[in-house]
């Protein structure tokens, strides 16, 4: 099969790579891009775990052709944060064990991000609903529940202390 | 699971395509949200050489309302547009709970209310691996000439999966279909062959580019109710969809119910309007319903539940869905 050259803009930045039109985004994320944050469980679209951020979008990248999606905006977990600057998301899934084996996580914190950004204020029911597309073998959910709510108390106490001009105060 | 090789167009315009279609035919398929598509070609259901990838066509994303021309939705438009649209959930209710109950929110904001339209049939001997079937020899569907769900018969089961297709039906849809020859208009009752191997009636060089609904539904109450494993994002295992029209003293006016997951097409259940038009709410006409659509119902072992739980529940969730209906929206047992 002939590659073609796809332009992505990865975690805000710009990305071009020659790829055969059959890649799925997973792969060309994973393997010509080296971003392994994002991980292949059902491999049919019914687990959640390759979920990343299109034009803001949660959606699987395991059923999505790399090439359809040229010129996209794709955040995958590797771009809500590093070691050093976590995401609120990302921040509470580890202080409220979100993350057990960890391989649904970037997932769940994908979603998580997607729901957070659209409505700052989700209730329980909203965040139920906004995960149910992701599966965890391991937590139960409840803590992946608490996780959300901890960054969302997070995110408050941010802009609260932007709109003050104060820095933030640690949540816990 | 690897994909075949394939190329991918991407056209521009309705016409574009259609072109496309028309030189490809029989080697092209089209894909959009690629929820159905790329998994069962993975499986390696099927084995294009070209992949018509429609979802640019910015034209057939469009939802719109006009008191002449009625709802139009177009192909491309995505399941959370159609949930997210705030006026089709109280003019159309049927129509938003079915589409509420399609996979989970991350399939819902990729898949298409045209791919939903047009959704492969399933069977558990036929959405499997190409490994899998091979050791049972595929089946009549697919690979081989015994239907396992059938032995010794020689029609396909595998049943119809789609759920907003059953609202369409409740309400009486239209669809459109172009081609390098033109446009067509059908039913959405005409579109479905009820047949697990060929289901659909759409040849290789069509495009379903949208699906109307006329503009007399509007405001007509319903709802559909859904059997599946997992709540959050399965497949259904059955449903049912109810839409009705009841004046001010409760008799019910118009009236259609429709399943699906239990035959190789959504089907209206038949004589059902009959039965309700000019009556007022009693249990006893609901089951009279609910006994009709077990007779349309006829589900067999294609899929995790049995046929008799799957039966049932159609009876249940009929009579469940005309109550909910009928008394507005109050508690149904």
């Amino acid at each position: 099969m002939n590659k073609g050259i796809v332009h992505l803009r990865i975690n805000g930045e710009e990305r071009e790579i020659a790829i055969a039109p059959n890649r799925l985004l997973l792969d060309a994320l994973r393997e010509d891009l080296g971003l392994t944050g994002s991980k292949r469980g059902c491999d049919d679209s019914s687990c959640g775990c390759c979920a990343v951020l299109i034009n803001g979008v949660p959606m699987l990248s395991c059923v999505a052709l790399a090439a359809s999606y040229e010129n996209c905006d794709i955040t995958t977990v590797e771009g809500l944060g590093g070691p050093s600057d976590l995401d609120p998301v990302q921040e509470g899934y580890a202080e409220m064990g979100g993350a057990q084996c960890g391989y649904c996580t970037p997932g769940f914190m994908i979603a998580t991000k997607a729901l957070l950004d659209r409505n700052p204020n989700p209730t329980m029911e909203e965040i139920r609903e906004a995960l149910s597309g992701n599966l965890c073998r391991c937590t139960g959910y409840m803590q992946i529940y608490e996780s959300v709510k901890y960054a969302l108390e997070k995110r408050r106490a941010i802009s609260a202390a932007a709109a003050s001009g104060v820095r933030a105060p640690v949540v816990r | 699971m690897s994909l075949p090789a394939f190329r991918v167009l991407q056209p521009r315009t309705v016409d574009e395509a259609c072109r496309m279609l028309a030189e490809h035919g029989a080697e092209a398929m089209v894909i959009a949200g690629g929820t159905d598509v790329i998994p069962n070609l993975q499986m390696k259901l099927f084995a294009p050489h070209v992949l018509v990838d429609i979802k640019l066509l910015r034209e057939l994303s469009q939802i719109e309302f006009s008191p002449r021309g009625g709802l139009r939705i177009g192909a491309t438009a995505s399941l959370t547009h159609v949930l997210e649209t705030p006026w089709l959930a109280e003019e159309f209710p049927v129509l938003s709970s079915a589409v509420a109950t399609i996979a989970g929110p991350l399939q819902r904001n990729m898949g298409t209310i045209g791919g939903n339209l047009c959704l492969e049939t399933r069977c558990r001997w036929y959405n499997q691996s190409y490994f899998w079937r091979q050791s049972l020899g595929g089946c009549l569907k697919k690979e081989g000439d015994v239907c396992h769900v059938a032995p010794g018969g020689k029609f396909c089961w595998a049943a119809w999966s789609g759920d907003s297709a059953p609202a369409f039906l409740a309400l009486e849809a239209e669809i459109e279909i172009a081609s390098v020859s033109g446009a067509r208009r059908v039913p959405l009752r005409d579109f479905y062959k009820n047949d697990g191997k060929d289901r659909i009636s759409l040849t290789r060089n069509e495009l379903l580019t949208s699906v109307h609904v006329p503009a007399r539904m509007a405001g007509r109450r319903g709802v559909y109710h859904k059997l599946r494993v997992r709540d959050s994002i399965d497949y259904p295992l059955a449903g049912v969809a109810v839409a009705m029209e009841v004046d001010a003293s409760g008799i019910c006016r118009d009236a259609r119910v429709a399943l699906s997951a239990v035959n190789p097409a959504p089907l209206l259940v038949r004589g059902a309007g009959e039965m309700l038009v000019g009556q007022k709410w009693s249990r006893e006409l609901a089951e009279r319903v609910a006994h009709a659509a077990i007779q349309t119902g006829k589900p067999l072992t294609t899929s995790a539940s049995t046929p008799i739980y799957r039966r049932d529940i159609v009876r249940v969730f009929t009579r469940r869905a005309l109550e909910e209906v009928w008394k507005n929206g109050q508690a149904s047992s």
